[in-house]
């Protein structure tokens, strides 16, 4: 569900248009300022308070973990919990969070390429088999991706792709609905007639295709990109079975597996907890700094639909 | 638990028939144990360790100090069925993963299945066959062929905490309706309490208490399983967790050893558990309760079976995409048998009952303070490790059945169906699933 | 905002493709190029979709059989007809998994639409103070893995050790998220938690499209806040809204890192919990990719024809 759910929800969003925003012009009254900002305060404390838990939860021993109020601090340690986090297994951590970067920036930027270029491709020129090419390739956005994982893990046993870097990397570099977003948009902004310049100029198809049709996606890629990201980001399935050697973990596989020993050492709640959070600032913070350019990328990219 | 037949590996196969072949679908290609001998390394080389066993790499350590050409990593896999086998399973299916990986005796099977495990009696392991029990050797054992070596044999007994049974005057029961009417009265003094808890998801103690009471679930005939979940043993076990779930008499929220369960443990709301040797370093993890524990003889059943069972239990195997096998070898061999290797395990991982008949531990042969000054190693698990069902056998779907008597218990657990009823359902289930293995299998009962 | 199916039909319709145009000069190069251009894709596609799931297809319709009590004496692949589908459909625990998700689907995903557009609704009313704050505070939790969101909501569960549990039990309730009637909607409300805020910044950005001229005739109209919501911008933000609602239940199909960390806190959690947790447990517990293979054909199949069935569904009415 994780890794499907932002696609289909993209898929929601094409063909809208940003006109001007509207906020009423008059002012409401006092009283239901009042009543819908607390209704919207309240909502935030459940959108919060999980996040606020962790980050007192991370700051305390395991000991204090099982005996202290949850919700306040106690034997401050957030600092040498995390500290433990870098440390322990000598920075197996640390070597998990750029493991997901390779896997989530890696992927996605080579996605965000390959279905540029294959939209682009179906948008621009007309050929036999385009038809078929685009039905092949919704088919690929209807099936869900963790539907193929299972698959792809038997394929991949026989072909000696599992348990490497490409095992989640190849699959990562493929998004259908990139694609079909990539189609949709090249369809609407790059025009014909500066193709067709380009063309009586003397560039080269694929010179026309990185010098202009790129340009002009930008606003498609970037959505394309981060989508892809964290759709990547947030994989659990794929990972999980197709990597046996923790030094290949993203972060999701690998936090897993300390929770798993807490049944054992309980000494791994403080590592956990504090993982969980060192592992979620980054990305809530990049969600929320970057949540402008998500709106902007998933709008403005019918503008001139 | 030296009596001959001590598992269906020993006797199941006739010699010769060690020789494993064919390709198993996800494990795909020949058996390993066919192939030419994988040649000691020429250089340093790093064994990898997959286990659940806590701070594994202190011992690890110990024998790198002295092994600087074969180093070994212990890696944590999650606990057996809860992700450690999912785990070697799939490296296995994808021809990679760890060396060495830490398989319970009840899996070693399914693991056979899958040809999964080297056969180390090909790499000379024959001549260590000595230094271990005889019975411990033929659980591990088919034909000729040795496919794990005993690391912890899981002999149970019964963890209590004294304090809680002293305040409603009680004393360890030594019979399993005994227990019932403790658990009563464990629940009568205070409602929210429970004597045990139990994992629904995990009911391996039922297969056990079976174990004990009798019960042969599994009997290889020639080159054909003999099936029987339905005999009067397994019964009357049935019969008695039914009554302890009518009655409610387990907190079937809380499986032992999970943080739920120690943090009951610790306040007192749970009193006792049921569970192998190794239990007692994690009993020892439930906080502030040092000095208040004890350990008693698992209770008996009435009319049937046997002082104790097994319960888990380790071996340490070499896993069938190892690269050194002949070296991993050698490291189990050490670990298994030198005493400080021994004392290490015990002092950080927690490990069990030594499958060494020379040597327990040296913290085993004396008092231990946690448990209120009890010498119990000695006391409870030297005699349990000896009076063990011999007509016992794991079959190779122990995961599949697990899952299956899961479900059992999870339909009991809501109110449901009655386990003593659902036992003929199991028993065919457990004939289909070995018929879609592709083995033999009969039923040895009347369903 | 429509439908993604009837605006790809119309962009391919309304905008002839250049080289369309001018058949004549259609020379070699641009023959060549869109193939050269979809080729590294086209080839990812067919090695990361198609071919696996080809592959699992054969493996669907394979068997093993095997001599002696372990398989020793020999085991042989044999074509097995429709076996595994049947053993996978005609077994009660995946079956039951399919029941559940679809339960899921059908109580979380309206829940949580209906949530989210009022909060979307409630966000762009001008009745709200510090807007960007609350909806950088709603879409926060998008950036935390499912399954970690899992891992600090089992905590959050988990009597002994959860503060939630603890005050509520302070105030006389007797809490319990895990148990085997209440397990699914604690998984819901994590899914929930993860997925609200993002889905709210989709129907805020549909809001955003509504063109200015909309509000002002319903102003003209006399239209009240209310009237507002419920007669002009609830129309307009319908059609994805539904979609988003029908492709939230298909989703749901693919549940796995939730119930998988949850079963380290919940006992009514099984390894068939989900059909994608119970192809996972055949194939990595049992060993048995067969009906591995069957299970997760029937997963694909079943998220593709409740797609498909829908985008005909939209379609049709759009047109």
């Amino acid at each position: 569900m994780t890794a499907v759910r932002p696609e289909e929800d993209r898929l929601a969003t094409i063909g809208a248009v940003q006109r001007t925003p509207q906020r009423g012009a008059t002012r409401p009254p006092a009283a239901r300022t009042i009543i819908v900002t607390a209704v919207l305060a309240l909502v935030a404390v459940y959108f919060l308070v999980p996040v606020y838990w962790v980050v007192v939860a991370a700051s305390k021993s395991t000991e204090d973990l099982f005996t202290t109020n949850g919700f306040w601090f106690a034997g401050f340690q957030l600092f040498e919990n995390v500290g433990q986090v870098f440390a322990f297994d000598d920075g197996i951590f640390v070597r998990w969070f750029f493991n997901s970067l390779l896997y989530a920036g890696g992927g996605a930027l080579v996605a965000t390429y390959l279905a540029a270029a294959g939209g682009y491709a179906l948008a621009v020129y007309d050929f036999k088999g385009r038809d078929l090419v685009f039905g092949l390739i919704l088919g690929g956005v209807l099936v869900p991706g963790t539907a193929t994982a299972l698959p792809l893990f038997l394929m991949f046993s026989n072909l000696g792709l599992t348990d490497s870097y490409l095992g989640v990397l190849l699959p990562s570099f493929v998004s259908p609905f990139g694609f079909f977003l990539c189609r949709i948009f090249a369809g609407a902004v790059v025009p014909a007639s500066l193709v067709e310049s380009a063309r009586l100029d003397g560039a080269g198809e694929l010179r026309i295709f990185h010098t202009f049709g790129l340009r002009m996606m930008v606003p498609a890629l970037v959505t394309v990109f981060l989508f892809q990201f964290v759709g990547i980001w947030n994989n659990y399935l794929l990972p999980l079975i197709m990597l046996a050697d923790e030094q290949l973990y993203p972060i999701t596989v690998g936090l897993v597996n300390w929770r798993a020993q807490t049944d054992r050492l309980p000494e791994f709640y403080e590592l956990t907890t504090a993982g969980v959070l060192v592992s979620v600032v980054p990305l809530v913070v990049l969600m929320v700094v970057l949540q402008r350019f998500w709106r902007g990328g998933l709008t403005e990219g019918s503008v001139k639909g | 638990m030296q009596t001959t037949r001590r598992g269906a590996l020993g006797a199941a196969l006739g010699a010769g028939a060690v020789v494993l072949s064919g390709c198993a679908a996800g494990a795909a290609g020949d058996s390993v144990n066919q192939r030419p001998l994988k040649p000691r390394a020429d250089g340093p080389i790093t064994l990898t360790y997959w286990a659940w066993l806590k701070d594994l790499q202190s011992v690890c350590d110990l024998w790198n100090a002295e092994n600087p050409d074969v180093q070994v990593k212990a890696v944590w896999s999650g606990a057996g069925t809860n992700g450690g086998y999912t785990r070697m399973f799939g490296a296995l299916a994808a021809g990679g993963g760890a060396d060495i990986a830490q398989v319970e005796f009840q899996v070693l099977p399914s693991f056979l299945l899958q040809n999964g495990l080297v056969d180390l009696s090909r790499y000379g392991f024959r001549e260590h066959l000595g230094d271990y029990r005889e019975g411990d050797i033929a659980r591990v054992s088919l034909g000729d062929g040795v496919f794990g070596v005993p690391q912890d044999t899981g002999p149970m007994g019964w963890f209590y905490r004294r304090d809680v049974l002293d305040a409603i005057g009680a004393t360890p029961p030594a019979t399993w309706p005994e227990w019932a009417d403790l658990a009563r009265a464990v629940k009568e003094a205070n409602p929210t309490h429970r004597l045990e808890g139990f994992s629904i998801n995990d009911p391996n103690v039922f297969t056990s208490l079976c174990m004990q009471a009798g019960a042969a679930w599994f009997t290889p005939d020639g080159d054909e399983w003999v099936v029987d979940l339905t005999g009067g043993p397994t019964r009357t076990v049935a019969e008695f967790m039914d009554t302890a779930f009518s009655e409610d008499l387990y907190d079937t929220a809380l499986a032992p050893f999970s943080s739920g369960w120690t943090a009951a443990a610790a306040e007192g709301s749970i009193a006792a558990v049921t569970t192998g040797s190794w239990g007692d370093a994690l009993v020892q993890s439930v906080g502030g309760t040092s000095g208040l524990w004890g350990v008693a003889p698992l209770p008996v059943w009435p009319d049937t079976g046997y002082a104790s069972a097994t319960l888990g239990g380790s071996t340490a195997a070499v896993l069938a995409t190892s690269q050194h096998p002949a070296e991993a070898m050698d490291f189990i061999h050490w670990m298994t048998t030198d005493p400080r290797a021994i004392d290490a395990q015990i002092e950080n991982c927690g490990i069990g009952w030594s499958p060494s008949p020379d040597y327990i531990g040296a913290s085993r042969q004396e008092p231990s303070e946690f448990f209120g000054g009890q010498n119990y190693n000695e006391e409870v698990f030297v005699p349990a490790a000896d009076a063990q069902n011999p007509d016992w056998a794991w079959s190779p779907i122990f995961i599949e059945l697990n899952d299956a008597l899961s479900a059992v218990f999870r339909e009991r657990g809501a109110g449901g169906r009655p386990i003593v009823d659902a036992l003929p359902a199991v028993q065919e289930q457990t004939l289909t699933i070995m018929r879609e293995k592709g083995l033999r299998v009969r039923a040895g009962s009347a369903s | 905002m429509s439908a993604p199916a009837a605006p790809a039909a119309r962009s391919t319709g309304a905008r002839p493709a250049v080289s369309r145009r001018r058949p004549a000069r259609a020379d070699h190069a641009q023959r060549r190029a869109p193939w050269l251009l979809l080729a590294p894709f086209l080839v990812l596609f067919a090695l990361t979709f198609v071919l696996p799931i080809v592959y699992a297809v054969g493996q669907s319709f394979t068997r093993v059989e095997r001599q002696g009590l372990f398989g020793e004496d020999g085991i042989t692949s044999r074509f097995a007809g429709l076996d595994n589908y049947e053993r996978a459909l005609g077994d009660p625990a995946f079956v039951d998994s399919i029941w559940r998700v679809l339960l899921f689907g059908v109580v979380q995903v309206p829940v949580m639409i209906v949530a989210v557009t009022i909060l979307a609704l409630l966000l762009e009313s001008a009745s709200a103070k510090w807007p960007a704050f609350f909806r950088a505070a709603y879409f926060a939790p998008y950036g935390i893995p499912g399954v970690i969101a899992s891992i600090l909501w089992s905590f959050l569960y988990l009597p002994g050790f959860s503060p939630i549990v603890a005050g509520l039990q302070a105030l006389g309730f007797a809490p319990d998220f895990l148990g085997p009637q209440t397990v699914l909607w604690s998984i819901a409300n994590i899914v929930t938690w993860s997925y609200a805020g993002y889905n709210m910044l989709i129907v805020i950005a549909q809001l955003k499209a509504i063109p200015g001229e909309v509000y002002e005739a319903a102003k003209v109209d006399g239209a009240g806040p209310f009237r507002l919501a419920w007669s002009v911008q609830l129309p307009l933000i319908r059609p994805a809204l539904v979609l988003t609602t029908v492709f939230s239940i298909i989703g749901t199909l693919q549940l796995f890192a939730e119930p998988q960390v949850m079963r380290a806190v919940s006992p009514a959690i099984d390894v068939k919990y989900t059909p994608n947790f119970a192809a996972y447990s055949s194939a990595f517990s049992y060993n048995d990719y067969g009906v591995a293979a069957a299970q997760a054909v029937v997963i694909a199949l079943a998220a593709f024809v409740l797609s498909f069935v829908f985008l005909r569904l939209v379609s049709r009415r759009d047109s």
